[in-house]
């Protein structure tokens, strides 16, 4: 029975590199999970307690730090069959649970050196994508193997990866000189002529696929109804640098946030923007994140502040703790 | 002569006949201190493994070492590159000695540690050697065991893979992080403890040639303890008293100088939390080769030597991720001048040129920079947000935005050297940050004269220095140092060295310097400077341009990736021989072979 069991937990998973444990995974409890790359109250190499992946159970005010010691730049998630894979995009590499963040393993081996973001596919569970300083790199065989996607590139830095929502085989990168392109699953990218280098953020609209928003260094927002073709600037932010872009699921209110800039919204798909708190005192978000169900529900990453949080659309804002955190992203699962 | 004298004598004559009949080298020199390091070591109270290692295996202090061993291994609060190799090799030096409960607990801190891998390359060597000697130790047990969910198999596979691959990349296009009288201790450690318990021979064999490279290179560019030449990266404590850095315990252990041990004198003392790592090196069945120490030591011939290594990993400008470094070193009994060929080679630390002469005194050294800091700089080898990074980088640094700062990288330097004299050039982009160069100069010197001519005399012991600054500057006296600064932008000194083997009294050099000036006139625009250097060279260097040495444009491409008379190799033929008279030793790293002559 045990035998059968085991075989069948291996069957469902597949030969190695899949995990072979799998423990209550169809259980896992809707959470907030803030990836923190460092931490401004620690500042030794090694004896890092306060970085890593920490996780905030829903109608719960705790963080809880399920991964430690691990320069956490991005998290991701995937769920096949009620199965969930929950991703950290870490300096050691990328790293997966299969059992709700309560055992590890590490997918990437030393040529892909630190991770900054990974993008599973949503329908072909052997397939990841992950953005590196070193390159964009791809998986066909559930992080087995990686292979080095930068035909097409013109420098190594790739901070983020997404897949188009629409099409699976077309993905978008943010480089160092421009937003790249890929239509053939990742063998070869095309630069997008969004008209500044450094882009540090790239949203797809989550009703309209043809909606593109990018934040950039010193450029504010620039936004593409066309899937990249021709870009326009979003007026109000023209010379911010903004680091990241949400919006809510029906897709009618976006935000934005960057380098002392406070939050930023738009309502009219990124044309314009208005500023909805100043963050007074506070140095740079890194990221925004706005609620999946709940639409009045924003987080704010802070750059050594923690999490900051809303729950008036971004009206008033209250610490949400993680002090010190710097916090890369902010996302929820499932 | 009183009643003993006689006797005394006697004695003399037969100590003389005893140092006489020990033959001077390696072995000896590593016999006489080995044991010592031990000892001292051992009776230190800081928390590190080295001193646990000297603890018991000097049986010194044993119920300490093993209480700190056993809170080490269970703190929740560490865990790191350092940590991973530096606990397996005092584990696999000390096993015999260790009760089975606290065997356990070190084999479980590797399931439960999530040992960071670091972002630099003596992190991924420490990360990396940690990793492998704990899986060849534990072998056969799988991914739940192990802190990252790998089998011990899969992370032998990797560990190896990437030693593998960093020892082909250092024997063949050179380290990132090369000669860095900090850091090469966090290359020596690692590859100490790989080499005594790698069960692979090759990989074994691969270490010991590692270590050879690493002593020899820093041997070639050694003087009495002192690291000279080019860094890529070190402190501003031990840029301006080499002799504080790590790398003198490395010297004292094996190349048997400075004469005085680093522990016994405060100002020498390292002052880094692995001070005691040279522990690793006492217990070692390593043994430096002869080879070696005499090419450490024997300075009867002064030299040029000339090396290429390679620029850290450039992820964010273009494609060309290791750009070559140039370094030119001129070596004397009683003096090293050398140089990087400049711009921004490494983050942060850099240290591009400097003098550093043999002395009884601290801050014996004379450089001059450009104290540059940039987001741009960082966000060339780092993943974070440019606008974040100084702020980031001085939280560990702490001084990387100072303007008073002694060391850096500078896109506005450039250096010329020929033989015992160099030309710097700083061509500084209106609008930069920290608008100034600035020079050091110890306030110990012996002497020191500024000469109505433009001309700065030095003279240390034996060793004379001359610099001739183009524009003018301040002179502004700090705690152990006189800091000559200038805000001129488009700037530049001229160098000269010697010494009384090279040029006889202090005042018949200073005599030979105030017969010639460089010409620069319009300087400020051909940015151009030409100079006859006391014997005879004509130089001519112009910033982002040419380097003219009599009439020619010697090429960098004559580096090699070592050029000179006791180590030669060329870049990337992973083959690197040493000379000493007529003894050969040659590293054959794409045959993992050594062969010595005679």
């Amino acid at each position: 029975m045990m035998l059968l069991l085991l075989l069948t937990l291996l069957s469902a998973f597949g030969s190695p590199p899949y995990d072979p444990v799998d423990v209550s995974l169809t259980q896992l409890r809707p959470a907030f999970y803030a990836a923190v790359y460092l931490n401004k109250g620690s500042i030794a190499v090694g004896t890092l307690t306060g970085i890593g992946l920490f996780r905030r159970y829903e109608g719960d005010s705790v963080w809880t730090n399920i991964r430690p010691n691990t320069i956490t730049p991005g998290v991701g998630f995937a769920s096949f069959g009620g199965r969930h894979q929950l991703y950290l995009a870490g300096g050691n590499g990328l790293h997966r649970s299969t059992d709700g963040g309560s055992t590890w393993r590490i997918l990437t081996g030393w040529r892909t050196k630190e991770v900054l973001s990974v993008a599973p596919d949503p329908v072909d569970s052997l397939r990841l994508y992950i953005s590196t300083p070193f390159g964009v790199y791809r998986s066909t065989d559930g992080g087995g193997t990686w292979v080095e996607k930068m035909k097409g590139f013109k420098t190594w830095y790739v901070r983020r990866v997404i897949l188009d929502r629409v099409d699976r085989t077309v993905l978008y990168a943010t480089g160092v000189d421009a937003l790249y392109r890929s239509t053939d699953g990742a063998e070869s990218w095309e630069q997008l002529s969004v008209g500044v280098p450094e882009i540090k953020w790239v949203l797809q609209h989550p009703v309209d696929p043809n909606l593109l928003l990018v934040g950039t260094e010193d450029h504010g927002v620039r936004y593409s109804t066309d899937r990249g073709t021709t870009w326009k600037q979003g007026a109000g932010l023209n010379t911010s640098a903004v680091y990241s872009l949400a919006s809510t699921p029906d897709g009618k209110e976006l935000y934005a946030a960057g380098f002392q800039t406070g939050v930023w919204r738009s309502t009219d798909l990124g044309a314009s923007w208005s500023q909805v708190w100043t963050a007074s005192g506070l140095d740079a978000i890194y990221t925004v994140f706005v609620h999946p169900r709940n639409p009045d529900h924003l987080m704010a990453g802070i750059n050594g502040s923690g999490v900051f949080e809303s729950f008036d659309r971004g009206r008033s804002w209250h610490d949400a703790g993680l002090p010190t955190a710097i916090v890369r992203q902010i996302e929820m699962y499932p | 002569m009183g009643a003993l004298g006689p006797m005394r004598t006697t004695f003399n004559i037969l100590l003389l006949c005893t140092i006489i009949a020990v033959p001077v080298g390696a072995q000896s020199i590593f016999e006489q201190r080995h044991g010592e390091v031990v000892r001292i070591a051992s009776g230190e109270r800081d928390r590190s493994f080295s001193t646990i290692t000297a603890k018991l295996k000097a049986g010194n202090d044993v119920p300490y070492a093993l209480a700190l061993l056993d809170t080490l291994t269970v703190d929740e609060a560490i865990g790191g590159m350092f940590y991973s190799y530096s606990l397996i090799g005092c584990y696999l030096h000390t096993q015999d000695l260790l009760p089975d409960s606290l065997k356990r607990k070190v084999r479980e801190a590797y399931r439960t540690r999530t040992m960071y891998r670091g972002d630099t390359e003596n992190h991924w060597v420490m990360y990396y050697t940690g990793l492998y000697l704990a899986a060849q130790t534990w072998p056969n047990e799988g991914g739940s065991r192990w802190f990252n969910g790998r089998s011990s198999s899969e992370n032998f596979q990797e560990a190896g893979d990437w030693l593998n691959h960093w020892v082909t990349t250092s024997s063949t296009i050179g380290q990132g992080e090369f000669d860095s009288p900090t850091y090469v201790t966090t290359f020596i450690t690692p590859m100490l403890v790989l080499y005594d318990f790698a069960r692979d021979p090759v990989m074994k064999k691969k270490a010991q040639m590692m270590l050879d490279l690493l002593f020899v290179d820093f041997a070639a560019e050694h003087l009495k303890g002192n690291y000279g030449g080019g860094h890529s990266r070190d402190y501003p404590e031990d840029i301006i008293n080499p002799l504080a850095a790590p790398s003198t315990f490395w010297a004292w252990l094996y190349f048997g100088e400075p004469g005085f041990p680093p522990w016994n004198e405060t100002r020498y003392r390292p002052r880094h939390r692995s001070a005691w790592e040279p522990v690793f090196g006492a217990v070692s069945s390593y043994r430096l080769p002869d080879i070696i120490y005499h090419i450490a030591t024997d300075r009867t011939v002064p030299y040029v030597h000339r090396e290429t290594k390679r620029v850290r990993n450039v992820i964010r400008a273009g494609r060309e991720m290791n750009p070559p470094v140039y370094k030119y070193t001129y070596v004397t009994n009683d003096y090293i001048l050398g140089s990087l060929h400049g711009g921004i080679l490494q983050p942060i630390q850099q240290h591009t040129w400097d003098v550093t002469y043999a002395s009884d005194k601290p801050n014996n050294t004379i450089f001059t920079l450009h104290p540059f800091y940039s987001g741009k700089e960082l966000a060339m080898f780092f993943p974070e947000e440019e606008k974040f990074l100084s702020d980031e980088v001085d939280r560990y640094h702490k001084v990387y935005t100072n303007p008073n700062k002694w060391n850096s990288s500078s896109p506005y330097e450039q250096t010329f050297q020929h033989e015992n004299a160099l030309i710097i050039l700083y061509h500084i982009e209106q609008g930069a940050k920290q608008p100034h160069v600035d020079g050091f100069f110890p306030k110990n010197l012996d002497e020191l004269l500024r000469d109505p001519s433009g001309w700065i005399f030095c003279r240390a012991a034996r060793t004379y220095v001359a610099i001739y600054p183009l524009k003018p500057y301040q002179w502004m006296e700090e705690e152990v140092n006189w800091r000559l600064r200038s805000h001129e932008l488009n700037n530049g000194f001229i160098v000269e060295v010697g010494s009384a083997d090279e040029d006889g009294s202090f005042e018949a050099f200073q005599e030979k310097l105030l017969q010639r000036k460089p010409e620069y006139k319009n300087f400020d625009s051909t940015r151009t400077v030409e100079y006859t250097t006391r014997q005879g060279a004509k130089m001519k260097f112009t910033f982002d341009g040419e380097r003219v040495l009599n009439g020619d444009r010697p090429s960098f491409k004559d580096y090699g990736f070592f050029n000179g008379p006791f180590i030669q190799s060329a870049l990337e033929s992973g083959v690197i021989r040493m000379q000493y008279k007529d003894k050969t030793r040659t590293l054959d790293f794409k045959n993992v072979s050594i062969v010595e002559t005679p």
